[in-house]
């Protein structure tokens, strides 16, 4: 497979729960795609083989089969993730949003697990057009759906402003919501959740885990971690260890370790 | 014109009132009934509840502390602690 993340990226995901790629997307196929989505029709059948249930003709057929889109899906969910859903966004010019935190779906406790959402922007969009906005780091952080609404501001927030043909991918346990478009013109993004099929463990370019950077990237403090940063490092590093296939990893002050030195169970085991 | 309150509720990961906010929610109600248009901002309006009462605000809710558990001890959700505020303001028109 091409195109895969690097090991660096990956534990971008794994701290701040979403990667960016600006000019993913050549010009023309945005423009095709911006043209196909007002019509493309809406869920298939959940939980059915993407490859299978995702059109091959047309632009969107294409979008997300472009190799370094493929690379990119590979390297979260693996091969073979399943359709789960998709929606052709639409804020139109001129239209207000107020508070709107929430997080994808129905509460998600499942360990070692997670689904990814696509979200595509195939024009410019620039700040006043209010693109999606999200809270890096809040995907460790199980709320029900809309009840963080009443959370108008959290430090570290941030949006899409973006040029046409960006991704954004980002765990589908991410705090996101919608912003007031100011423009004249209409807002589009096209999003798609896939679910893996196997588990989630090495189908990054694993070649530089050990890069010095990465504890570093896994400690990264976005803002509102406050008192709880701690809690919030040992979940990436949780989640770290799954998917690199380092079972032993910590880092720092070594918080896992706090919870899981017990010689004394040795000891039990061995009487 | 009337005096109406005006709440500011900070979200916190710890409960004191010199701790910074994790995240805030103003509900003016001097201003009108609902929040048409959220415009974004970076910072709190005050680095924590103390500077806020400094201002006139009115502390009328602080945390109590959360006992934890081993078994959701280690578990994250919503932000665990806030502090609500309260001020009266002149009623605008909506």
């Amino acid at each position: 497979m091409e195109h895969l993340i690097s090991s660096k990226d990956m534990a971008r995901f794994v701290a701040s729960g979403f990667l960016r790629y600006d000019h993913m997307v050549p010009e023309d196929l945005c423009h095709a795609c911006r043209e196909e989505m007002t019509s493309f029709g809406g869920y298939r059948p959940v939980g059915t083989p993407f490859e299978e249930t995702w059109p091959k003709d047309g632009a969107l057929g294409e979008l997300f089969r472009l190799p370094k889109v493929a690379g990119l899906i590979h390297s979260l969910v693996g091969p073979d993730p399943l359709y789960d859903h998709h929606a052709a966004h639409l804020v139109k010019a001129r239209t207000m949003r107020g508070p709107n935190t929430h997080q994808d779906s129905v509460i998600d406790f499942r360990k070692n697990y997670f689904d990814i959402q696509l979200s595509f922007f195939p024009v410019d969009t620039p700040d006043e057009m209010g693109g999606t906005f999200i809270v890096p780091g809040s995907h460790f952080r199980n709320v029900r759906t809309g009840e963080i609404n009443a959370y108008q501001h959290v430090l570290g927030k941030t949006w899409a402003t973006c040029p046409a043909g960006t991704f954004y991918v980002w765990n589908t346990r991410l705090w996101h919501g919608a912003r007031s478009n100011h423009t004249d013109q209409d807002r589009y993004m096209f999003k798609l959740r896939l679910n893996p099929t196997q588990p989630q463990v090495g189908h990054f370019d694993m070649s530089a885990l050990d890069d010095p950077e990465i504890p570093r990237i896994l400690n990264t403090r976005h803002g509102w971690e406050g008192n709880e940063m701690r809690y919030e490092l040992m979940k990436r590093v949780e989640l770290w260890r799954y998917v690199s296939a380092q079972p032993d990893y910590d880092i720092g002050e070594r918080f896992m370790r706090r919870r899981e030195y017990q010689p004394q169970l040795a000891d039990d085991q061995r009487g | 014109m009337a005096k109406v309150q005006d709440i500011l509720v900070f979200f916190q990961t710890a409960p004191a009132l010199d701790v910074r906010p994790s995240a805030w929610a103003r509900y003016e109600a001097s201003k009108g009934s609902e929040v048409g248009d959220l415009v974004e901002e970076g910072q709190p309006p005050y680095r924590n509840a103390m500077a806020a009462m400094r201002d006139g605000w009115q502390v009328i809710q602080m945390s109590e502390f959360k006992q934890r558990t081993e078994a959701e001890g280690y578990e994250l959700g919503a932000f665990p602690y806030q502090t609500v505020l309260s001020r009266f303001s002149e009623m605008q028109p909506e």
